[in-house]
């Protein structure tokens, strides 16, 4: 009853705000630089759908690669730290040292390296998803009881039982919400990456939809990578829900 | 020594607090000129090419060598950023407020606030910069989207787990809502708040620097920009470098600030 309120509220938010941004752009007949009106939007989505839709499915691939990657550094990286405890002081050092500098910081370095073709988007993106799932793991791991863990041990499970079966489990919640962060960040990531050099995607076609002032077309391709955000996001929370069965929400 | 037995004694804790809190930076100190020393001696012996990462030690040359346009830089983007940061930090936790107050508010709003952040900042960027121009204004502005919503979200979570019966006990003395919210409620939301704004320091220096790469002539954006075009390895890094030290301190501050207002939150 309630939940059914709260869907009827924001759908009626999100009806309001269309009808307002309607209503403003046509009742001033704002330019479509200041802003152009939400039908003429979607009517632009519609009438570049094939190129926006190489675009996305371009920022896509990348997102979804460089996010695979990422998550397997992350947590693998948090996972061998808690085997080989000796070495985290360092790791843990230099990790916080290159993550000093705000990620997208790194993209000129990154276009640089690998050149402006797909590798550099899919470094870009890791390089952003690997730190939070690093530190997310990291907490998670961090988070078993000391109690369980003298049980165990005391029952004789090793250091890679101990892992499988409690640490972790238990570090689970943790590490799906990072995953879960990660998929609009991803995205983001690959897009900001295009625009300072690239061959295709979404970054490029608002880049470059910019500079010809076509702003109908920067606009739709917002849409777009908006609804591919949620699209992934959705996903994602839809798999953590699944693997979380036994923590209801 | 015995001239203030008396703040001796009533400050136990005070001694090995600084204590704690001096070694702590030292170890900070000198895990950083073991990650310096480690760089310098790395590139040195692996041979690495300057073109992936150039000797420390040259970096700093780079800096040294035109100071002017870094402390420009570092100036230009710290005052993006924290415009940014405190109109973002208020307005999220102003905005909490609303949503805690007025449910119908909360659940129209909330879902288009999530949806907002799904909007790559450069696309929202480009249009900022049209409607600000390429001002210091646009580049806050940026920083401002980047950061209001973690704070909103962590706000309210704060807000809402105040213990009602609190609430109750404060009405009962004849608190008015104001009373409550002034002495109850943000108090006790301001552990989980803080841990948004920390999050919130580091992406508003993001919103900064992404801001100015829509052009500008100042700013640590644009040094890496103006690097990468150049294909300059070595000041690259150099802008990398001043802006490490632009989001660690201002974290930093951020952090400290915490520890300062959140004295009895001992749990982070």
């Amino acid at each position: 009853m309630r939940k059914s309120l709260a869907v009827q509220r924001g759908i009626l938010g999100a009806l309001l705000l269309i009808g307002l941004w309607e209503g403003i752009a046509r009742g001033f007949a704002l330019p479509a630089y200041v802003l152009p009106a939400m039908s003429d939007v979607l009517l632009g989505v519609w009438a570049k759908r094939a190129m926006l839709a190489e675009a996305a499915s371009y920022t896509l691939a990348e997102a979804f690669l460089g996010y695979a990657l990422g998550a397997l550094v992350g947590i693998g990286l948090a996972v061998a730290l808690t085997l080989l405890p000796r070495a985290r002081g360092f790791v843990v050092t230099a990790v916080t040292a290159v993550n000093s500098v705000p990620v997208v910081a790194y993209s000129p370095l990154i276009l640089l390296w690998f050149g402006i073709g797909i590798a550099s988007k899919v470094v870009m993106v890791a390089l952003a998803v690997s730190f939070t799932l690093f530190l997310s793991t990291l907490a998670g791991l961090d988070r078993v009881d000391r109690r369980s863990i003298d049980l165990m041990r005391s029952f004789g499970a090793g250091r890679l039982a101990l892992l499988w079966r409690l640490r972790l489990p238990t570090a689970l919640p943790l590490i799906l919400a990072g995953l879960r962060v990660s998929t609009v960040r991803s995205i983001i990531v690959a897009i900001v990456t295009e625009m300072l050099g690239a061959y295709g995607g979404l970054g490029w076609v608002i880049y470059q939809a910019v500079l010809q002032i076509d702003f109908v077309q920067v606009w739709s391709a917002i849409v777009v990578a908006s609804a591919a955000s949620l699209l992934f996001f959705g996903l994602v929370g839809l798999a953590e829900r699944r693997l979380l069965f036994w923590k209801a929400t | 020594m015995s001239a203030a037995p008396a703040l001796a004694a009533s400050t136990p804790a005070a001694g090995p607090r600084a204590g704690l809190f001096a070694r702590r930076v030292a170890g900070r100190v000198a895990a950083l000129l073991a990650v310096a020393l480690a760089w310098e001696g790395l590139v040195l012996l692996l041979g690495i090419r300057p073109f992936y990462l150039p000797r420390l030690s040259s970096v700093l040359a780079a800096i040294a060598a035109s100071p002017g346009a870094y402390a420009a830089g570092f100036l230009r983007t710290l005052a993006e950023t924290l415009i940014g940061f405190v109109a973002g930090g208020a307005f999220g936790v102003a905005v909490a407020v609303a949503f805690l107050r007025l449910r119908a508010l909360r659940e129209m709003v909330f879902p288009l606030f999530v949806v907002s952040q799904t909007i790559p900042v450069i696309a929202f960027g480009a249009l900022v910069v049209l409607w600000f121009g390429n001002t210091l204004i646009a580049k806050a502005v940026i920083a401002f989207y980047l950061t209001f919503f973690p704070v909103t979200v962590n706000a309210l979570i704060g807000l809402e787990s105040v213990d009602p019966r609190q609430i109750a006990l404060m009405r009962s003395f004849g608190a008015s809502p104001r009373q409550i919210l002034l002495r109850l409620q943000l108090p006790s939301a301001l552990p989980q708040t803080f841990v948004a704004l920390r999050l919130a320091a580091s992406l508003s220096l993001v919103g900064a620097i992404v801001g100015e790469w829509f052009g500008d002539t100042t700013g640590l954006g644009v040094l890496l920009l103006q690097a990468m075009y150049n294909e300059n390895v070595v000041a690259i890094w150099a802008a990398l470098l001043v802006s490490a030290l632009l989001g660690t301190g201002f974290y930093s501050a951020v952090a400290l600030l915490e520890r300062r207002l959140v004295f009895w939150g001992a749990e982070q």
